[in-house]
């Protein structure tokens, strides 16, 4: 059940309303929500309904033990246990299938969330969790599941117990960021897709120098409007009940450097990266400073492996990992320097960095290395044509660098215009985005880039 | 009752809209049932294809009779092929078979053609490349075995900015250049001969033609009237850098043939980008293209169009049956003593509602068209949709490791181009092996004589 479907948003809208009947008793909202949580897994298949309450019910046990015991070495032995669960769970659903057939959701989103749980409890930076069954909706919690945004147990448990009701604005932020995903998702990321990134990337031979680079920058863009918009309707989903999750992207293409672009594109992934990969490597308290900048290439390089096991990730994680280090050497370097840029230079560290990341992207999105090799050299080919760019993907275009770099004012600004609608007219924006999906949109929307990671 | 009163009214008022619209067919097609459905269809297809066959090696399958159910030919159409491949297997000198293969997209950079080609001159001989444009139309125009590139030409392709007066030559497009307008095409291999295809026209200029650094000759184009010419060049062993220069303008070419000296097949790949009948029937000038073809005496014309058509549903029945049987008419009229073989397209899928990747539903429709139409006007037919495994193999081709088809569920990436070059390859050559039986069971004896031409 993808995020995009009519099915989900049916779903949606039960849940909805089951859930704030059910909200007067804590427990009878966490049932509705652990319900739909298995459900929605259900639909994607039957398997999951064994494997997901088991997985969970093993993590809750540990943080359990975890926080009750104080012997250091049990403590590692049941913290390790839990990594190799769920690390096992995503290697095995996503590198080896150990099961007769195929499961279409990778679990890497539930590994990450349940391992913030047991590794927080580990570090005496949490408590466990004192309800089971809220740990149970947390942990699988739906909208979430497919591709994040990776919301740490610690911030979601408390949640459950709020007793507020959900507030109009609150409510219509939520249908807001729904409308917002779809647009962004139907009208732009598949557009864009379809219209030329994935012809390029599948024979870049066949396609000019110039073409080949307008799909590079078109897929740097339907990367992000495919990704932030399956994080909006997520967010949103997550709102209606009355849950906030937290930010994943914030304008990641108008970083100033790699650093920056890192606190930008998929935050609560490189924040997860940071904290529980990152921190735990050894040597960085050590005074030899090259580890510093080794951990950072290797956190990135396995940040890479986990997209998939492929040398084309390997390269992209090294390519950032090394970006990111030089670039922290170099402030290391300059004594960390507060620089005040002129528009123009910011201008073009904007440029600069953009191009680096876009570089990176080759790879992310080749299927070989040969195909990024390809790419490049197509492009350095210096062939002008246009033949295959029309001028609806050329208008596309524009409309997602133009939305990209408006000033985030314009945005709360649409916001708030928006929830001051009276409900039929937030409804009416709505019916009216499904139209123009229908004769916009094309005659399907492939599934979320990173619901396959 | 906890209800959050503005959210839940705009929600219910969405889906009393919703609904709205959908019965007035304003909204996509949805049903509750899609919520409960549990099927594991977000399942990718992983389906084993059949092993591929391998293109080098010993030709044991030609010994080996297959059944080949998708090549009909109920009045013995291919007879006069089959009758040129016994000659050219029997090794007599000149027993050239010509192939001429019109087709659209998928066979554009010679895709599937240059593997049909490729298994046709390992079992009958190699006796050249055949047909060649000299400059790329469109980006991803190339040919297995040549390297084109041209600089100066006005290009008219038929499909796009095509020529008024409908001269495109026997590959549908025509290169008009002034002084200085070249061409360099590199062959892989050594050939013979060479034959420069040009309009001949009052006021024309000179063309310097040159091989491996040597002049060849001019090919002077200068006549009293408008008439398709050719002139041929012989090609020492090694010389296989072919540059054309225009020394005087103007010149207008169609293309290079390049053959050698030895029994074997020539398969001509004559693939226009967006390629229609309509496009025969509307934008190429009859007695020109009439021309073209008898000049190349060929004994089998494929017609591979349909690709583009399949999507227009009104279209296909309104006035597709009549345009294909426009252009089969010509092909007859031209060359009647050809075989002619109608080969449908592939699949063709979209992805539908629920983001599965189905066949376009007006396919089959346009497939059977021109079965019956081959039926009606005495041509072979080749089923490739059925014989690539019919519908929802784009899905599976999409989904199989190697991918076989770009993301746009229409052209083959190279392996699936092989498979299908493969399967027309075998449906032949099968039917050569039956009709060689058929032919040997009266009197052993080679072709008659008086069927030669």
């Amino acid at each position: 059940m993808l995020l995009t479907t009519a099915a989900y948003f049916s779903f949606l809208a039960a849940v909805f309303f089951a859930y704030w009947l059910a909200a007067r008793y804590r427990l009878g909202a966490l049932a509705v929500v652990l319900f739909a949580n298995y459900f929605f897994y259900a639909r994607w298949d039957l398997a999951y309904l064994a494997i997901i309450p088991a997985a969970s019910t093993c993590d809750f046990l540990i943080g359990n033990a975890l926080h009750r015991s104080s012997r250091r070495q049990l403590r590692r032995l049941l913290v390790t246990l839990s990594i190799v669960l769920n690390v096992g769970l995503i290697a095995s659903v996503k590198y080896f299938s150990v099961l007769p057939w195929v499961l279409p959701l990778a679990l890497s989103f539930y590994g990450f969330q349940s391992l913030t749980y047991t590794i927080e409890i580990y570090r005496r930076d949490a408590k466990p969790a004192e309800s089971y069954l809220a740990y149970l909706a947390s942990a699988s919690f739906f909208p979430t599941t497919i591709a994040g945004p990776i919301t740490r147990i610690s911030t979601l448990l408390p949640q459950w117990s709020k007793r507020e009701m959900l507030s109009p604005r609150d409510g219509g932020k939520a249908l807001f960021l729904i409308g917002l995903g779809l647009v962004k998702k139907l009208l732009i990321a598949d557009f864009l897709a379809e219209n030329l990134v994935n012809r390029v990337f599948d024979l870049p031979k066949l396609y000019s120098g110039a073409e080949v680079l307008a799909g590079v920058y078109g897929y740097a863009f339907q990367l992000y409007y495919d990704f932030s918009g399956y994080t909006d309707i997520a967010i949103g989903s997550a709102l209606l009940l009355g849950i906030t999750l937290p930010r994943n992207f914030n304008r990641p293409y108008a970083a100033q450097n790699i650093s920056d672009f890192w606190r930008r594109w998929h935050i609560s992934f490189s924040n997860w990266l940071r904290d529980y990969l990152y921190f735990s490597l050894p040597g960085l308290r050590s005074s030899w400073k090259i580890f510093a900048y080794l951990n950072l290439v290797i956190t990135m390089v396995i940040g890479g492996l986990w997209h998939g096991a492929g040398w084309t990730f390997v390269v992209w994680g090294a390519w950032h990992g090394i970006g990111l280090a030089t670039h922290r050497w170099w402030q290391a370097w300059h004594g960390n320097p507060k620089l005040t840029l002129t528009p123009g230079a910011r201008f073009l560290c904007g440029l600069a960095t953009f191009h680096f990341v876009l570089v990176g992207w080759v790879f992310f999105r080749a299927s070989s290395l040969s195909t990024a090799r390809d790419v490049l050299y197509q492009i350095s080919s210096g062939t002008i044509s246009f033949a295959n760019i029309t001028p609806a993907f050329v208008l596309v275009m524009v409309i997602a660098i133009g939305a990209h770099y408006v000033p985030p004012r314009w945005y709360d600004g649409g916001l708030e215009l928006y929830c001051q609608f009276p409900y039929y007219a937030q409804a009416a924006a709505i019916a009216a985005l499904a139209v123009a999906i229908r004769y916009v949109a094309g005659s399907g929307s492939a599934p979320f880039i990173y619901s396959r990671f | 009752m906890m209800l959050p009163k503005k959210t839940s009214l705009a929600i219910a008022t969405l889906g009393a809209m919703l609904l709205l619209l959908e019965s007035a067919k304003l909204a996509r097609p949805f049903t509750l049932a899609d919520v409960l459905d549990f099927r594991p269809r977000d399942i990718p297809n992983v389906e084993p294809l059949a092993p591929m066959p391998t293109l080098k090696g010993p030709v044991t399958a030609f010994r080996r009779p297959i059944i080949e159910p998708n090549l009909i030919d109920p009045h013995d159409n291919l007879r006069p092929f089959y009758l040129a491949l016994w000659r050219t297997e029997l090794g007599a000198p000149g027993a050239i078979t010509r192939v001429l293969h019109y087709g659209d997209s998928p066979v554009t950079a010679d895709s599937i053609t240059a593997d049909v080609r490729s298994l046709l001159q390992q079992h009958f001989g190699d006796a050249g490349h055949g047909f060649v444009l000299i400059a790329k139309p469109w980006a991803w125009y190339g040919h297995r075995g040549v390297e084109v590139q041209g600089k100066g030409w006005l290009i008219n392709a038929a499909t796009q900015v095509r020529a008024r007066d409908g001269f495109h030559g026997l590959g549908g497009v025509s290169f008009e250049g002034d002084t200085g307008a070249s061409s360099r095409l590199t062959l892989a291999e050594d050939h013979a001969l060479m034959e420069i295809h040009f309009l001949r026209q009052p006021g024309g200029g000179v063309l310097a033609v040159e091989a491996a650094g040597q002049k060849l000759g001019d090919v002077e184009t200068d006549g009293p009237a408008e008439q398709p010419s050719y002139q041929t060049f012989p090609l020492n062993a090694g010389a296989r850098e072919i540059n054309l220069s225009v020394e005087r303008g103007p010149v207008r070419l169609f293309g290079v043939s390049f053959e050698r000296n030895t029994p074997g097949v020539i398969y001509n790949s004559l693939g226009l980008n967006g390629g229609q009948v309509q496009i025969v029937v509307r934008y190429f000038d009859k007695p020109q293209w009439t021309e073209e073809l008898q000049h190349q005496h060929p004994d089998l014309v494929v017609i591979n169009y349909g690709t583009n058509e399949s999507i227009y549903a009104d279209y296909i029945e309104r006035y597709y049956p009549g345009e294909l049987r426009q252009v089969i008419q010509s092909v007859k009229a031209a060359v009647p003593r050809a075989s002619c073989l109608i080969m449908s397209p592939m699949d063709r899928g979209q992805r539908d509602s629920d983001s599965r990747i189905t066949t376009v539903p007006t396919l089959p429709q346009l497939v059977e068209i021109q079965r019956q139409m081959a039926v009606e006007m005495n041509c072979a037919f080749f089923n490739t949709f059925q014989a690539m495994g019919g519908a929802g193999t784009m899905a599976r081709w999409y989904d199989s490791t190697p991918r076989l088809v770009s993301a746009d569920f229409t052209h083959p990436l190279p392996a699936g181009a092989r498979k299908v070059g493969v399967l027309l390859d075998q449906a032949l050559e099968s039917g050569y092996r039956q009709f060689k039986a058929r032919e040997q069971r009266p009197a052993r004896s080679a072709p008659a004589a008086q069927e030669t031409h």
